[in-house]
């Protein structure tokens, strides 16, 4: 499968070849996809979404069943032993981790990691304020709030997921920027305003009045390139 | 605007190339004009071709006016010594012009091809006999072919000043043999031949003709455009740091004054911008399923 640029960059300057991988948050298996092209022994996908481990059995260790093993589990209790994996990745994950459950991802990351190891985290850095995506995210915010009292996006700066990280005894290796500025084109604006509609469906006459503001600003939106995706590369020490 | 070296050619082109197809579509008073338009933007290296129905006669008037501001651009499809002799006199006379300055082998397509222009009889024996008599001063060729043949011309013309191939961050997504231009212009670097970039602003290919008759596409371009000056300037800036010499306007009209603004204000790119660039273009072109992410 395709492996996104994003991807390959972040991934570029890490010791993948052999590795024992974790992917956090598989979402697609992006980043398992990368890991595998770049040499990884095996992979362990970890998402909370059957459909998303699906997506990823489909995609990515259908060809390699001997190198990949999708789990569903919670980020908070990792399935695996400690000291078990030689690179983790987060790719577009704390994205979708509300701050209540940050600390509780970052401790469970950390504890399966063995010493040396590395940690990429890519993210989306927090929206210019000027950015019209702003407003759909406001309103994608608003519906998961209101469905599941937790909002849908946080965007963290690099240095706070660093600083998170580094509580972990975890050390800041290098920050770059992989996406500048980064293209939501119009087929991720409409996937960010199904997850609105998803969210606000059964929200009653609020919900029904987010579901038209979530279409209205997207068609207004269209498409647009704003922001930053950062990589964030930090290391265990041995 | 700026202007970069056209391998040994000793010519600094700007890094806009206007792409005299353009005139075609315009009156002469139209052509004129656009002509004036692009000097005034700086540019000095113009690109014409016979087959571009009037534009030689169009380009004629303005282009001895201003001959010696013009690092002129022209090319033959023909392939045989006698058919490459023939379009080069015809091309001198219709633009009225005494030299060209860069005489090209265009559109090649076919392995054959490639044998047949450098055979005994081949194109590429009139072009260095005209090279000799002053009427040509240098060669090129272009191709919007596979790499690996533009490659092998590479290889097999000791002469050739530059290369005409097309590149955009769409190309540039795909990552097969068959869409490696960057092979291409690392090549071309490295034996320090000019490269000039076609399709950069290519967005897709027309919907069928059954679909969108040809009279009713709303560009003269023979793919569909990107039109916003802000895409226009992306794929601009992005294939412009790519380290190609200079980048041909496209073929409609109504585009190329964006080109020409975009020209003007040119910024190299760094790798995160460059990468942007290229994913907005690749879900452009195919609709992958809906992610929330990159």
């Amino acid at each position: 499968m395709d492996v996104p640029e994003t991807v390959t960059a972040a991934l570029a300057d890490r010791p993948i070849e052999g590795a024992r991988c974790l992917e956090a948050g598989a979402g697609a298996g992006n980043a398992t996809a990368g890991l595998l092209e770049a040499g990884a022994d095996h992979v362990v996908a970890v998402t909370n979404e059957r459909e998303h481990a699906q997506t990823v059995r489909e995609r990515v260790s259908h060809d390699r069943p001997d190198r990949v093993q999708v789990l569903e589990a919670d980020l908070r209790e990792i399935p695996l032993p400690d000291n078990s994996v030689d690179i983790v990745t987060a790719h577009a994950l704390f994205n979708v981790v509300p701050p209540a459950m940050l600390d509780a991802i970052a401790a469970e990351m950390s504890r399966v990691a063995s010493p040396g190891a590395h940690l990429v985290v890519d993210d989306y850095a927090p929206l210019p304020g000027e950015a019209a995506m702003r407003d759909l995210f406001a309103v994608e915010n608003a519906a998961a709030e209101l469905a599941v009292g937790r909002s849908a996006l946080s965007f963290y700066p690099a240095r706070v997921l660093r600083g998170v990280f580094e509580s972990y005894e975890w050390v800041h290796d290098r920050t770059k920027s992989v996406l500048d500025p980064v293209p939501w084109t119009e087929s991720h604006v409409a996937a960010h305003a199904e997850a609105a509609r998803d969210f606000a469906d059964g929200g009653g006459t609020i919900g029904n009045l987010l579901a038209e503001r979530a279409d209205e600003v997207a068609t207004k939106i269209g498409s647009e390139s704003t922001g930053e995706m950062y990589s964030l590369a930090m290391v265990l020490p041995e | 605007m700026q202007t970069r070296p056209l391998g040994t050619t000793g010519q600094e082109s700007t890094v806009v190339t206007f792409g005299a197809i353009a005139l075609n579509w315009l009156e002469q008073e139209g052509a004129d004009q656009l002509v004036e338009l692009v000097l005034d933007h700086g540019v000095n290296h113009f690109d014409v071709a016979p087959t571009y129905g009037d534009a030689e006669l169009k380009l004629g008037p303005k282009l001895r006016e201003h001959r010696e501001k013009i690092f002129l651009g022209c090319k033959t499809q023909e392939r045989s010594y006698e058919g490459a002799w023939e379009k080069l006199e015809r091309s001198l006379d219709r633009l009225g012009v005494e030299t060209i300055d860069l005489y090209q082998v265009h559109g090649l397509e076919y392995a054959d091809e490639l044998d047949e222009i450098t055979a005994d009889d081949g194109a590429l024996r009139a072009f260095r006999e005209a090279k000799e008599q002053g009427l040509i001063e240098n060669i090129g060729l272009t191709s919007h072919s596979d790499p690996s043949l533009i490659l092998d011309a590479l290889d097999r013309i000791d002469d050739l000043e530059s290369v005409m191939f097309p590149l955009n961050p769409v190309v540039d997504a795909k990552r097969d043999d068959e869409h490696d231009y960057q092979a291409v212009l690392d090549r071309a670097d490295h034996e320090d031949v000019g490269t000039l970039v076609i399709k950069a602003f290519a967005g897709g290919s027309w919907p069928s003709t059954e679909e969108l008759p040809e009279h009713r596409r709303p560009y003269a371009n023979w793919y569909e455009p990107v039109d916003d000056p802000e895409t226009i300037r992306d794929r601009l800036n992005y294939t412009l740091s790519q380290g190609v010499t200079s980048v041909i306007s496209p073929g409609d009209p109504k585009l190329v004054k964006m080109v020409l603004d975009a020209g003007d204000r040119f910024e190299e790119l760094d790798d995160a911008a460059q990468r942007a660039v290229r994913e907005d273009a690749r879900h452009d072109e195919s609709p992958v399923p809906e992610q929330l992410h990159h």
